[in-house]
């Protein structure tokens, strides 16, 4: 074209070799078969020779006569749009193609006429004036035809919040380690992980066969120099349909001030919103978006890079701004699992996050992200050393009725059975307090002789906190009075501890050697009760003077006397003593009934002169019947029980 | 202003406390560092008040302006912050008065945080602005300018105007709604929804107000008296002011959420000589908004101002223009264009860093709020 626009002839001889080339394109022109990029060649050839012909003309007086009449007839295909209500691409391709054609040769019109020199002539001006104001009814008209595609093909796929398996969570850990004492913690669930249903995906938020329509417009938009007025346009409603999908999630807007003033119940819901929602927005939608926006505006140096991000900006600083809330907040230990969740969230999607903010403008962006990924790494650093701390000072006024599993065992145990799902990520952030904790934790499987699973940092936090539960037990069994039901209390919390830690993903963690040093520990203090409680009973029908072969009536009278007393007293209080486990409550009795049923069958056995029904109050069977009533956590009295027999 | 400045600042406080901490005449050096800081403020609040009302760089309330307030704010925080914590006791800040004050200033500076948020919206509106006037401005450019381009550029300029005259209030999001793409001149396309969310995207949050946060600021926000005014009680208040201050300023001059009702009248102690000139700055910026409040308008941003100027000018002449134009008629309207071009590269090149240096603004309240927190919480001292 350049090289034609600079051949122009200069003297009218030349005339006639443009005529006949001018008649060759146009007869070209006619057949058909041919291809869209020769056709557009011939077009624009066709364009350009006539132009010569009136330029020639014209100064023989005849005018731009041949462009004029070009200039009106597509004046007329584009005007005739102007009054019809019925938007073009609506009406079918053939319309849309046709007026994009229209367009087209407006454009070849105004590129031929400003390629002429301009000699002072009028008609030349006049028409070029003519040609642009059409240019720029149909580059209106083209604006509205693309905010009516990219309105009307909003894809509508919503994944919607869907708050199931976490919600369960949220009512377990809900209550905080302080207020827990005399509250029975609720069993733990599994972990909510919404990344493996949903994961990275890319959807079509626009039709794939609308594509090339909206394509189609952007190109000839830019080539007539209205890029920007597309980019706006397009940014407008792509950004809006973003908006509404976010809100479709369900983010209620909340300032920094509301958030840190918020509820733990509504926060922590809040929270599991937010970590849900990045993954939406950034793993499926701003990937799609990225995708869209490549798709229609690649061809067009950076101005993609720029759109993604004007669109994205709003949305991303409100997830940004959230969590910026949450990390600056105070960190409670009931927090940890959902700073746990959000971080991962956000460190599955930083490599994303780089990848589609990899320009320039958008370094903004993954600076803010990576800045908000360290402060909520400290955050869980936070949250983990106040659960700590919450573990190791909960304190109680009372002793715990009937020396059961402690609700503050229940809850660490539980809550911290949730911690292998996040044993990568816990490792990684309690790597460089591990040594101080290692230390502290000296148990024989932090030696060389550990596997892997015990000596890694999570490991070694993780019995640091039991430990620390151990000493609070030991704590809290002192405020009973009766030795026997502080090892009962220790029994049975260290038994519940063994017992989490055997039947979980913990077991790896905490290894063999710690489960069969806890299992001796438990057992020490089985044997422990035993003695405080039944070696002085027993000690009661104690043969005096071995040497003899009987005692006197009143010697075995006394004894009998004695025995029953005490095993009375034992029976009062212990029957409301509780041990929740009913294998670990069945075994003590075996061995408490082993010991002193024997003793006082042997008893009985060494006197049967004296034995008799006035002396002896319970028979042999009766206390091995009784001895079952024990720890079943209600109270009995004896003396009921013994009227019950008799009836 | 310097950093240099600043820095030898910090280091004589730094210096100072390290030598005589456990001293006699440690209350004078205090004194004496305050009298400096307060020196420091005053010469840059009076630089600030010293810019110019119109020309075309660092005028009053330009953005290149908002910039330095800005810097005001960061330089000032760190100084105070260095004046109350840097190795200090902190049971000397957990004592009555302070132990009232120091919660008050984080509810400001939690405060101040959304606002920064708010604002930062804002500016995505100013950017929007911007776009639509160099589309204008490219239009108006052409040569030969016909009554296309001047349609073109009309086109944008009317959405520049509504842009710019969204009416921040809640009640009218539908208003806000109406973007340059939706001219609605087919009305059989009226019944498109878009819009709503548009106007969603720049709230902080439902119901929130910028207006009534500076009102909340304000409260208790009084300057200490008698000797008080000598000790930790005074960069207290110093602190607390700037930051209601550079909020204040921020919300007048960038448009955000709910403004209306916003006071023109901050607690600003005028019998202390560092105030002089922070006050006159008050002053006129609270004339300014009392003036033009009732029009409803994006805010006192210098350029902004400019633009609507400008933007209205060239509204009318595009309105009645017919090609080919008077020669003189055109060769105003050039340099009213040049103009706007001028106000359209200015807001590019200031529109980010002021963004990012807001962003900062942010960032250093987080820090600075967890700095008092942990000295509050763990009663060491800060080093």
């Amino acid at each position: 074209m350049d090289e034609c626009q600079s051949a122009i002839p200069a003297h009218d001889g030349d005339l006639h070799v443009v005529a006949a080339a001018h008649h060759i394109v146009k007869a070209l022109g006619t057949t058909k078969n041919l291809s869209d990029d020769l056709r557009k060649i011939l077009i624009d050839l066709d364009a350009h020779l006539s132009l010569i012909t009136s330029n020639i003309d014209s100064k023989g007086g005849k005018g731009f006569v041949e462009v004029e009449e070009r200039l009106k007839r597509v004046e007329r295909k584009i005007v005739i749009w102007e009054s019809d209500r019925i938007m073009i691409w609506d009406s079918g391709p053939k319309e849309a193609s046709d007026y994009l054609e229209a367009v087209d040769e407006v454009q070849t019109l105004i590129d031929s006429l400003r390629g002429l020199s301009m000699n002072e002539n009028q008609k030349q001006k006049e028409l070029l004036h003519r040609a642009s104001s059409l240019l720029q009814m149909a580059m209106s008209r083209l604006e509205e035809e693309l905010i009516h595609m990219l309105v009307k093909h909003k894809q509508q796929s919503e994944p919607t919040y869907i708050p199931s398996p976490s919600s369960q969570r949220n009512v377990v850990y809900n209550e905080s380690v302080v207020s827990l004492d005399n509250e029975s913690a609720k069993e733990a669930s599994s972990k909510n992980s919404c990344s493996d249903e949903c994961g990275e995906y890319i959807v079509d938020l626009v039709p794939e066969h609308v594509i090339p329509d909206i394509k189609s417009i952007a190109k000839v938009m830019f080539a007539s120099d209205y890029g920007q007025e597309f980019c706006e346009a397009f940014i407008g409603v792509r950004k809006e349909a973003l908006e509404q999908h976010f809100d479709i999630l369900e983010n209620g807007k909340l300032s920094i001030e509301d958030l840190l003033k918020m509820e733990w119940c509504s926060l922590s819901t809040e929270m599991n919103k937010w970590t849900w929602s990045m993954k939406i927005i950034f793993g499926v939608y701003l990937m799609s978006e990225k995708r869209l926006c490549d798709q229609v505006l690649g061809e067009f140096g950076s101005v993609n890079s720029f759109c993604f991000l004007e669109i994205a900006k709003t949305t991303i600083l409100c997830l940004l701004n959230f969590g910026e809330a949450i990390a600056m907040g105070p960190q409670e230990p009931e927090k940890l699992l959902r700073l746990l969740d959000m971080y991962e969230t956000l460190a599955d999607l930083v490599i994303d996050i780089d990848a589609l903010f990899s320009e320039d403008g958008g370094s903004f962006v993954r600076l803010e992200f990576h800045k908000l990924l360290e402060g909520l790494a400290d955050s869980v650093k936070a949250a983990f050393n106040a659960f700590g701390v919450a573990v190791s000072s909960n304190g109680s006024l009372y002793p715990f009725p009937g020396g059961g599993v402690h609700p503050l065992s229940k809850y660490v145990m539980n809550y911290i059975s949730m911690f292998p799902e996040y044993c990568s990520t816990l490792n990684l952030l309690l790597e460089d307090q591990h040594s101080d904790v290692a230390s502290l934790v000296s148990e024989p499987q932090c030696g060389p002789t550990a596997s892997l699973s015990t000596s890694c940092p999570m490991a070694c936090h993780l019995r640091s906190i039991t430990s620390s539960l151990e000493s609070n037990l030991h704590k809290k069994s002192k405020l009973y009075k009766d030795e026997a039901l502080q090892h009962i209390f220790l029994m049975n919390n260290l038994h519940y501890m063994v017992q989490k830690v055997k039947g979980s993903e913990l077991r790896p963690f905490f290894g063999d050697e710690w489960i069969r040093k806890h299992n001796a520990k438990f057992q020490q203090h089985e044997m422990n009760y035993e003695r405080v409680t039944w070696s002085s009973v027993v000690l009661l029908l104690k043969d005096d003077n071995p040497g003899s072969s009987s005692l006197s009536k009143s010697a075995f009278k006394e004894k009998c006397k004695g025995f029953s007393i005490a095993f009375e007293e034992v029976y009062k209080n212990q029957t409301s003593w509780c041990i929740p486990d009913p294998q670990l409550r069945e075994d003590l009795r075996i061995s408490t009934s082993l010991k002193v049923v024997h003793a006082y069958r042997t008893f009985l056995g060494r006197n049967p002169a004296h034995v008799d029904d006035k002396c002896i109050k319970h028979a042999v069977e009766d206390v091995e019947k009784l001895l079952f009533d024990l720890f079943e956590g209600s109270p009995r009295s004896l003396r009921n029980s013994r009227r019950m027999m008799k009836t | 202003m310097t950093g240099t400045d600043q820095s030898s600042f910090l280091g004589r406080i730094s210096i100072r406390r390290n030598q005589v901490n456990a001293m006699e005449g440690y209350h004078e050096q205090e004194i004496e560092d305050l009298e400096l800081f307060q020196k420091q403020l005053s010469d840059r609040f009076a630089e600030l008040l010293s810019a110019p009302d119109d020309a075309p760089t660092e005028a009053f309330l330009s953005i290149s302006w908002i910039r330095k307030l800005v810097d005001v704010f960061l330089c000032c925080e760190t100084e105070c912050k260095a004046i109350l914590l840097m190795e200090r006791d902190a049971a000397q800040i957990s004592k009555p008065p302070l132990d009232r004050l120091i919660p008050e200033l984080l509810e400001r500076v939690v405060k101040a945080m959304d606002i920064c948020n708010a604002v930062t919206n804002g500016l995505e509106l100013v950017r929007h602005c911007q776009k639509l006037a160099e589309i204008a401005v490219s239009a108006l450019e052409q040569k030969p300018f016909g009554e296309g381009q001047a349609r073109r550029a009309k086109k944008a300029l009317v959405s520049l105007m509504s842009a710019m005259h969204v009416d921040d209030k809640e009640s009218s999001v539908q208003k806000t709604a109406e973007r340059s793409w939706s001219f609605g001149r087919r009305s059989g396309n009226k019944d498109r929804h878009h819009g709503h969310y548009r106007s969603l995207s720049w709230q902080v949050a439902k119901h929130w107000s910028a207006s009534k946060q500076i009102h909340a600021m304000t409260m208790n926000l009084a300057a200490p008296r008698g000797p008080e005014a000598s000790c930790l009680p005074a960069p207290v208040y110093i602190l607390s002011l700037i930051i209601v201050f550079v909020m204040w300023v921020l919300i007048a001059a960038i448009p955000c959420q709910e403004r209306s009702g916003l006071t023109t009248h901050l607690p600003i102690n005028k019998h202390v000589n560092w105030t002089h000139s922070l006050a006159s700055i008050h002053d006129k910026i609270g004339e300014e908004w009392k003036k033009k409040e009732k029009k409803g308008m994006a805010g006192l941003l210098y350029e902004m101002q400019k633009m609507e100027k400008l933007g209205q000018s060239l509204i009318e002449f595009t309105d009645s223009y017919q090609f080919p134009g008077e020669k003189e008629k055109l060769d105003e309207v050039a340099a009213q264009v040049a103009e706007l071009a001028e106000v359209c590269r200015r807001m590019d090149e200031g529109l980010v860093p002021l963004q990012m240096l807001i962003r900062e603004a942010f960032h250093r309240l987080v820090r600075n709020r967890t700095e008092f927190l942990d000295v509050l919480e763990q009663g060491g001292p800060v080093v």
